[in-house]
C-alpha cells in the first residue's frame, strides 16, 4: 500500500517537470537557431549571434544589476509598509477597515498605468522621474498588495495569546516582535517577497514612463526586440530574465531560512549543547 | 489627531514641490548656439554626456552606435555618446509632453530619431529647440537642403528642426525560386493573387508598412501621387476619389491568406509568415531589412526585393534635439559626425545596419562617391540607384489617418 503514493508522487513530479520545463524548449532552441522555418522541428542551422549580442552588451548586466537592485528595494520598503498594516487591520478593531482595505488593494484590480499617467506630471515635478528612487516608489503600487495580503494571512493564525505570554515572562516590545511574532509570520513574508520581487521584476510599462529611459531594467531591454520581431534576441533575453527570477526567488529563501534558523537555534541549544 | 495624516501629506507636497525649483539660465545659454561658430560648440561640446533616445529593437543598429559610432565621436570629440532604447519613437514624444506640461527644462534626451507623424506632433506642440541644421557643417557639405525629401517630412516643412540621417524606401520581398516573376503593378497583384489564392497578405493598418501598401495601393489606382501634394482639407471629393482603392482592397481579399478573414496585425507577425513559408510575399518600408534577415538565417537565401514599375514611396528619417536637452553643444557635434560621409558609408553596409545615405551623391568627392558605391549591398537588396530612379513622394499625415480610417470602415468590416 505504501508503494502507490509514492508512485502518484513520483508522476506528479514528472507531471510538474514537464509543464515547467518544456515551455523553455523552443526558448533555448530559438535563441541558438540560425534560421527555423515552418514545418521544420528543430532549427535548420545554430548561431550564437543572439548570445553573443546579450552577453557581451554592458548594458545587459547593468540592467540585470539595477532590476535585481529595485526589486530588492521594494520587497524591503513592502516589508515596513505591510507588517504594521496588517498587523493594526488583523488584530485591533479599526473603523473602516473595508476602506483601508479597499485602498491598498486597489491596484490588483485597476491597471497600473492609469494611475501612473497621473504619477507621471507629478513625479516630473518632484524631479523623481528618471531616478531609481522614482521607480522604487512607482513599483510599490502593484507589489504592496501581494506582500500585505501574504502577511495578514499569517497574522490571523497569530493569537494575541503568544504575546502577551512573552510579555508576563518580561519581555519587551522589541524582543516580543523578533522572537515571538517574526518567526510566525516568516513563511508568509517569504511568500509575499516573493511575490513582490517577481512583480517588480516583470514591470515595463511603469518602469519606462518613470524612469524614461535612464532607469534601464532588463524589460526595457527586452520590449523593442520582441515589437522589431527578433525571436533570437527576445528568446535569448526572455532566459536571463527567467534564470535571474529564479535566482533572485532561491537567493531569498535561503537567505531568509538562514535567518530564521540562527535566531531560533542557538536560544534553544544553548543549554543542550556539549 | 485625525487631521496629522493630511497635514504631513500636505507638508510632503511643499517639500517636494520646492525641490522642482525651475531653471532658466539653461535656454538662454543654449539658444547661442544657434548663432555660435562651429569651433566654439565644439570646445563647449567637450566632455558632454549626449543621450541619443532611439527604437531598440535591432542588434545591428544597436551594434553600429554602440561599436562603430559612440568610440569614434568619444576619440575624436571628447563626447560621451549615450545610446538610449525605446519601444516606439511615439513614446519619446508623448515623454516629452509631460516634461513641457510639467516644466522641465533639464531633459534627458538630447537626440531624439524621429519623422512623419511624431515630427509633426513635435512641431505642432514646440517639442524641438529649434532651426539648427544650417549650423551643421556636414549638413552644409553634403546634404542638397533644397530637395523635397530634406526639406519635408511626410510633407511637413522641416524647417532646420531636424536634420536627415538616412533614407528608406518602400520595396516588395519575394523568394526567387518560389515565383520567379513576381507582380510589379497592382493589376498584375490583382491577377497574381487570383492564380495564387492564399499567398498574399498585407498588415493591417494601423501598421507602419502595411499603412504604406496601402498608400501604394492609392497611388496606382486613383491616378497617382500628384493630386495629393495638398492638404487633404482641399480636395472636396476626396471621399470619390479614395473608392477605386476601396474597390481594389475588397476584390483581392477573398484570395488573401486565410481568405482575408483576418490581416497579419504587425510586420513582424507578416515576416514571420514569409519566414516559415506560409505567404510567398512580404514587404518592408527599409530596402536592405530582407539581405539583414537573410544574413540572420530567417529568410531564405533566395530571397528579393523589387520595387514596381511605377515607382515605391521613399521618406526620409532625421534626428532632432529636444526643446530641453541638457547637452545641445554636443547634440549638434554628434549629428554633425552622424551625417559625416564616412559614418553614413559604415551605416550603408548591410553588416552594420544596411540603411540609405541622407547625402546627396552628388556632393561627395570622388573618393567618397567611390567609397559607398563599393559597399556590397547583398543580393537581396536593389542598388542605391535603381531605388533612387523609383521614388514616390509620400503623403502628409492627415491623408495617413484618413485612409486607415476608411480602411476599417471599407475594407476590414466588409
Amino acid at each position: 500500500m505504501k508503494k502507490q503514493p509514492r508512485f502518484l508522487s513520483l508522476l506528479l513530479i514528472i507531471g510538474l517537470f514537464i509543464f515547467v520545463l518544456v515551455p523553455f524548449v523552443p526558448l533555448v532552441l530559438s535563441s541558438l537557431s540560425f534560421g527555423w522555418r515552418w514545418p521544420d522541428v528543430f532549427p535548420q542551422g545554430w548561431s550564437l549571434r543572439a548570445w553573443e549580442y546579450v552577453v557581451n552588451d554592458v548594458r545587459t548586466w547593468q540592467a540585470v544589476g539595477i532590476s535585481l537592485w529595485i526589486a530588492l528595494i521594494v520587497t524591503f520598503v513592502n516589508l515596513l509598509l505591510a507588517l504594521p498594516a496588517a498587523n493594526a487591520l488583523v488584530r485591533y478593531p479599526v473603523r473602516g477597515r473595508w476602506l483601508f482595505e479597499a485602498i491598498i488593494f486597489a491596484p490588483i484590480i485597476i491597471p497600473p498605468f492609469i494611475s501612473v499617467m497621473g504619477i507621471h506630471l507629478s513625479f516630473l515635478r518632484f524631479g523623481l522621474t528618471e531616478t531609481v528612487l522614482g521607480v522604487v516608489l512607482a513599483h510599490i503600487a502593484p507589489t504592496l498588495p501581494y506582500m500585505f495580503r501574504a502577511i495578514m494571512v499569517s497574522y490571523q493564525t497569530l493569537s494575541v495569546d503568544w504575546e502577551d505570554q512573552a510579555r508576563m515572562l518580561g519581555a519587551g516590545a522589541m524582543p516580543r516582535f523578533f522572537h515571538v511574532v517574526l518567526p510566525h509570520l516568516l513563511p508568509g513574508i517569504l511568500a509575499g517577497a516573493s511575490l513582490s520581487v517577481l512583480i517588480s521584476l516583470s514591470q515595463y510599462l511603469i518602469t519606462f514612463i518613470i524612469g524614461a529611459g535612464q532607469v534601464v531594467t532588463l524589460p526595457i531591454l527586452l520590449f523593442p526586440f520582441i515589437s522589431g520581431g527578433d525571436p533570437a534576441i527576445a528568446s535569448a533575453y526572455s532566459l536571463l530574465y527567467g534564470a535571474i527570477a529564479i535566482m533572485a526567488l532561491v537567493g531569498m529563501d535561503a537567505a531568509l531560512k538562514r535567518y530564521y534558523q540562527m535566531s531560533r537555534v542557538p536560544q534553544q541549544e544553548k543549554g543542550v549543547k556539549p | 489627531m485625525k487631521t496629522y495624516p493630511l497635514a504631513a501629506l500636505g507638508t510632503l507636497g511643499i517639500i517636494l514641490s520646492a525641490c522642482s525649483s525651475e531653471d532658466a539660465g539653461n535656454a538662454t545659454n543654449a539658444d547661442s548656439l544657434l548663432t555660435a561658430d562651429w569651433d566654439a560648440i565644439q570646445d563647449t561640446a567637450q566632455g558632454q554626456e549626449v543621450n541619443m533616445y532611439m527604437w531598440g529593437g535591432s542588434d545591428n543598429i544597436n551594434n553600429y552606435l554602440d561599436e562603430w559610432v559612440a568610440p569614434r565621436i568619444k576619440q575624436d570629440y571628447g563626447i560621451e555618446l549615450n545610446r538610449v532604447p525605446m519601444n516606439d519613437a511615439q513614446d519619446i514624444i508623448n515623454q516629452l509632453l509631460d516634461e513641457k506640461i510639467a516644466g522641465k527644462t533639464e531633459g534627458s534626451m538630447d537626440i531624439i530619431w524621429i519623422n512623419g507623424e511624431n515630427f509633426k506632433a513635435a512641431k505642432d506642440n514646440d517639442l524641438l529647440w529649434g532651426d539648427f541644421t544650417g549650423q551643421l557643417p556636414n549638413f552644409n557639405d553634403y546634404v542638397d537642403a533644397d530637395a523635397p525629401e530634406v526639406s519635408e517630412d511626410f510633407g511637413e516643412p522641416v524647417e532646420g528642426l531636424e536634420a536627415p540621417w538616412g533614407k528608406a524606401q518602400f520595396v516588395l520581398v519575394h523568394d526567387e525560386n518560389q515565383h520567379e516573376d513576381p507582380p510589379k503593378s497592382m493589376s498584375e497583384l490583382g491577377d497574381w493573387v487570383k492564380q495564387n489564392p492564399g499567398q498574399f497578405t498585407y498588415p493591417a493598418p494601423p501598421d507602419f508598412t502595411g499603412s504604406a501598401f496601402i498608400r501604394q495601393v492609392l497611388y496606382e489606382t486613383t491616378g497617382g501621387h500628384e493630386q495629393y501634394q495638398q492638404p487633404a482639407a482641399d480636395i472636396g471629393n476626396l471621399e470619390e476619389r479614395l473608392e477605386p482603392m476601396w474597390q481594389y482592397l475588397n476584390s483581392i481579399e477573398p484570395y488573401l491568406w486565410r481568405e482575408g478573414e483576418t490581416y497579419p496585425e504587425s510586420l513582424a507577425k507578416q515576416d514571420q509568415l514569409y519566414a516559415s513559408g506560409e505567404i510567398a510575399m512580404t514587404m518592408s518600408y527599409d530596402p536592405a531589412l530582407a539581405a539583414s534577415e537573410v544574413l540572420k538565417g530567417r529568410f531564405p537565401e533566395s530571397t528579393r526585393t523589387y520595387v514596381l514599375d511605377e515607382g515605391t514611396l521613399a521618406n526620409t528619417h532625421f534626428l532632432s534635439i529636444p526643446f530641453n536637452a541638457s547637452d545641445k553643444a554636443g547634440a549638434l557635434v554628434a549629428i554633425n559626425e552622424l551625417m559625416s560621409p564616412a559614418a553614413q558609408t559604415a551605416k550603408l553596409s548591410p553588416e552594420n545596419w544596411g540603411d540609405l545615405t541622407a547625402l546627396d551623391l552628388e556632393k561627395l568627392s570622388p573618393e567618397q562617391q567611390q567609397a559607398m558605391n563599393e559597399v556590397d549591398l547583398g543580393e537581396a537588396t536593389l542598388s542605391i540607384e535603381e531605388l533612387e530612379q523609383n521614388r514616390l513622394p509620400e503623403l502628409s499625415s492627415d491623408y495617413i489617418d484618413i485612409i486607415e480610417e476608411g480602411w476599417t470602415e471599407y475594407v476590414a468590416k466588409e
